[in-house]
C-alpha cells in the first residue's frame, strides 16, 4: 500500500442551527492513499459531502487535523489555502457548475488563469485536457449546446487541466442518464489508472460505487 | 481570456435585454447630465471666459443708474489703466421683429475696439465706424438672424431712449475670441448723448479698464473706488468675472436647481447601476463560489463584480457621450443662431465630457461595492450549498 495522500486524525465539525451544536463528524480519522479510487457512501446527513469539503479545503474542522499531500491545510490562512487548492485539487461537481457565457474551452482555462502562462499555452492544455475527455470536437461549445455528459465532461477536463494529484468528486453522476454515467465512470476509472489520479467520490449509486477501488461508509459522522 | 474577459462574457452574454436596459438609462441619464451642464456652462460663458485684465466700474447703487462720463478722464489717468472705455445700454430693439433679444450699446468706438480687442474688424471698417457717427457694428449671429449685411442702414427702437434710430452697418464683426458676444449691435455713444436731452447728456453706463501688465485688477479696482468715495456718484468697481457674475447672481436660484437635477439624474444612476449589478451577483452567487472553489480569492471576485459593473457604467457613458454629440452639436447651433442673446456660445466642453464619462464608470464601480463585498465574503461551502 502507497503512502497516504489524506490524513485526518481526530476531525470534528459541527455546524450551529438556530445557536444549537449539530455534530457532523465526531472524531473521525482517515487515511486515502496516493493513487486510490475511493467512494464514499451513506444515507443523507451522514456528513459525506462535509468530509470531502474539508479534504478539498473549502471548509475547515471545528477540530483536530488534515494533512493532504504533505501540506497541513487546517492551518492555512485563506490565500495560501485557495492558491493550494488550485494547485492541488480538482473539483467535479454534481450539476457541473460551469459558467453558462463561456465556452467548454474557456470553461476549462479557468483555473489556468491563476498561473502565469502565455494565451497560447493556455489553450493548448485546454484543448490537451478536452481531447483526454474525448470532447475536442466540442471547445467552441457553450454549455447550453451540450448534453447532460458532455457538461460533466468539461468539467472534469476543468478539474485536471491544472494537474492536480486529487480530484474530488461530490455525487459526479446524480444528474445523468444511464449512458453518461457509465461515460463519466469510465473517464474517472482511466485518469485514476492512466494519470494517477487520487479520487474521492460521494456518491449515493451502488453500481458507481462499484467501479472504486476503494468503498467507505459515513454514518452519524462516523466511517463506519 | 482574463478576468476582463469573463466580465465582458457577462455583460454581452448574459441578460442581454437587461444590460441594454441599463445602458440605456445610464446613457441618457450622461445625455441628461451634459445637456444640463451644458446649459449652465453656456450661461456662465461670460464668467469663464472673461478677460483676466480688464475691470467694470458702475454705479455703486445698481448697473441700471448711470455715471457722469468725466469719470472715464480720471480712470484713464490712475496709475496701472492702460485704457479705459464706456458703454451705455440702449435696449435696442429691432421694430421689424420687438420679440428678439439683444445687446445694443453706444460706445466710444476706437477706445472701445482697443480695449474689447475680442472683436475683430477690418482696419478700413473700423476706419469707416469711427469716421461716421451714425455707423454700427453687428455681430455675425445678430446680422444672420436679421438678415442684415454690411452697407445697410437699418432703424432700430428703444425700450428706453424715445424715437426710431437709424444707422448703417460699417462691419459684420468676427469673433477672435471665445469671450466676443456675437449678438451685439454697437454704435456710437456720440449720436445717442445729442440726440437724448440736455438732462441726460454726458452720462455712460459703466466704463471698462483694459489694466497695465503687473497690475492687480483687485487693487486698481479699489483705488478707483476710493476715487470716487467723496463725489455725489459712487462707484462699484470689479474685476470682468465678478461683473458678469453679478449678472449671474440673479439667475443662481435657477442654475443652483439645476445642479441639484443634475444630482438627482446622479443619484438615479446610481440606483439603476446598483440594481442591475445587485441582480446580476445574486444570480451568479454559484459560478462565483465555484471560481473561489477552484483557487480564485475573493479579492478576485470583488475585482470582477467591480471591474463589471464600471465596464457596465463605461459603456453607458460612452453611448451617452454618442449620442450627446450630435444632439448637442445641432441644438447648439440652432440656439448660438437663433437665442444667441442666452445662449451665444452652447458647445459640448470636453472638460464636462470628460466628467460625464468619470462619473459613470465611478458610479457603476460604487454601485458595485455592496454586491461585490457581499459576493467575496460569501463562504465557498454555504454559497454551493444555497444555490446547488
Amino acid at each position: 500500500m502507497s503512502e497516504p495522500i489524506v490524513r485526518l486524525r481526530g476531525v470534528r465539525k459541527t455546524f450551529w442551527r438556530d445557536r444549537e451544536p449539530v455534530p457532523v463528524l465526531d472524531g473521525l480519522d482517515l487515511d486515502v492513499p496516493e493513487g486510490s479510487f475511493e467512494a464514499l457512501m451513506g444515507p443523507s446527513g451522514s456528513g459525506k459531502t462535509t468530509l470531502l469539503n474539508l479534504i478539498a479545503g473549502l471548509d475547515r474542522p471545528t477540530e483536530g487535523s488534515i494533512e493532504v499531500a504533505g501540506q497541513p491545510i487546517h492551518q492555512l490562512p485563506e490565500g495560501a489555502l485557495a492558491r493550494w487548492r488550485s494547485e492541488t485539487i480538482g473539483f467535479v461537481f454534481q450539476s457541473y457548475n460551469l459558467l453558462p457565457v463561456l465556452t467548454a474551452q474557456q470553461n476549462v482555462e479557468l483555473p489556468l488563469l491563476l498561473r502565469r502562462l502565455p494565451r497560447a499555452e493556455r489553450r493548448k492544455r485546454a484543448e490537451t485536457a478536452l481531447r483526454i475527455v474525448g470532447l475536442e470536437d466540442r471547445t467552441q461549445h457553450f454549455p447550453r449546446q451540450l448534453s447532460g455528459g458532455q457538461e460533466q465532461r468539461v468539467t472534469i477536463a476543468r478539474a485536471i487541466v491544472n494537474d492536480p494529484k486529487i480530484l474530488v468528486a461530490d455525487e459526479p453522476t446524480g444528474n445523468l442518464d444511464k449512458g453518461s454515467t457509465k461515460d463519466v465512470l469510465d473517464l474517472l476509472a482511466r485518469l485514476n489508472k492512466e494519470l494517477g489520479k487520487t479520487i474521492l467520490m460521494v456518491t449515493h449509486d451502488p453500481h458507481a460505487a462499484e467501479r472504486a477501488t476503494i468503498i467507505r461508509k459515513l454514518d452519524k459522522g462516523q466511517l463506519a | 481570456m482574463s478576468l476582463a474577459g469573463i466580465a465582458a462574457s457577462d455583460l454581452m452574454r448574459r441578460n442581454r435585454l437587461r444590460t441594454a436596459l441599463t445602458l440605456g438609462g445610464v446613457a441618457f441619464g450622461v445625455l441628461a447630465f451634459i445637456l444640463i451642464q451644458t446649459v449652465i456652462s453656456a450661461w456662465e460663458i461670460g464668467v469663464t471666459t472673461a478677460a483676466k485684465d480688464r475691470t467694470v466700474t458702475r454705479h455703486k447703487v445698481t448697473f441700471v443708474m448711470s455715471l457722469p462720463k468725466r469719470y472715464v478722464e480720471e480712470i484713464r489717468r490712475t496709475p496701472g489703466v492702460k485704457q479705459a472705455t464706456w458703454s451705455t445700454w440702449f435696449g435696442g430693439k429691432n421694430p421689424l421683429q420687438e420679440r428678439e433679444f439683444f445687446m445694443a450699446i453706444g460706445v466710444e468706438p476706437e477706445s472701445w475696439l482697443d480695449v474689447y480687442d475680442e472683436v475683430g474688424v477690418a482696419p478700413e471698417e473700423r476706419s469707416a465706424w469711427i469716421a461716421d457717427r451714425q455707423g454700427a457694428l453687428v455681430g455675425d449671429v445678430l446680422a444672420k438672424k436679421f438678415g442684415w449685411k454690411k452697407g445697410d442702414t437699418v432703424k432700430l427702437t428703444s425700450n428706453i431712449f424715445p424715437g426710431e434710430w437709424e444707422y448703417r452697418i460699417h462691419a459684420i464683426y468676427q469673433p477672435l475670441r471665445k469671450s466676443a458676444d456675437r449678438s451685439m449691435f454697437v454704435f456710437d455713444w456720440d449720436y445717442l448723448n445729442q440726440s437724448v436731452p440736455e438732462r441726460q447728456r454726458e452720462q455712460v453706463g459703466w466704463i471698462t479698464s483694459r489694466v497695465k501688465t503687473g497690475t492687480d485688477p483687485a487693487a486698481l479696482s479699489k483705488a478707483l473706488d476710493a476715487k470716487f468715495e467723496e463725489n455725489e456718484v459712487q462707484t462699484l468697481s470689479q474685476d470682468e468675472a465678478s461683473f458678469q457674475r453679478s449678472f449671474l447672481g440673479m439667475m443662481s436660484a435657477i442654475l443652483g436647481a439645476m445642479n441639484v437635477v443634475s444630482l438627482v439624474i446622479l443619484g438615479i444612476m446610481a440606483l439603476i447601476l446598483g440594481n442591475t449589478v445587485a441582480m446580476g451577483v445574486r444570480e451568479r452567487l454559484r459560478e462565483y463560489a465555484v471560481l473561489r472553489a477552484i483557487g480564485f480569492r475573493s479579492s478576485h471576485v470583488t475585482r470582477l463584480v467591480l471591474g463589471e459593473a464600471a465596464a457596465l457604467g463605461a459603456a453607458g457613458g460612452l453611448l451617452g457621450l454618442a449620442i450627446a454629440v450630435p444632439i448637442v452639436g445641432g441644438l447648439g447651433k440652432f440656439l448660438e443662431e437663433n437665442m444667441a442673446a442666452y445662449f451665444s456660445v452652447f458647445r459640448l466642453d470636453p472638460g464636462t465630457a470628460g466628467l460625464a464619462l468619470a462619473i459613470a464608470v465611478g458610479l457603476g464601480a460604487a454601485a458595485g461595492l455592496i454586491p461585490a463585498r457581499g459576493a467575496s465574503r460569501l463562504p465557498v461551502v454555504e454559497a454551493l450549498r444555497r444555490v446547488a
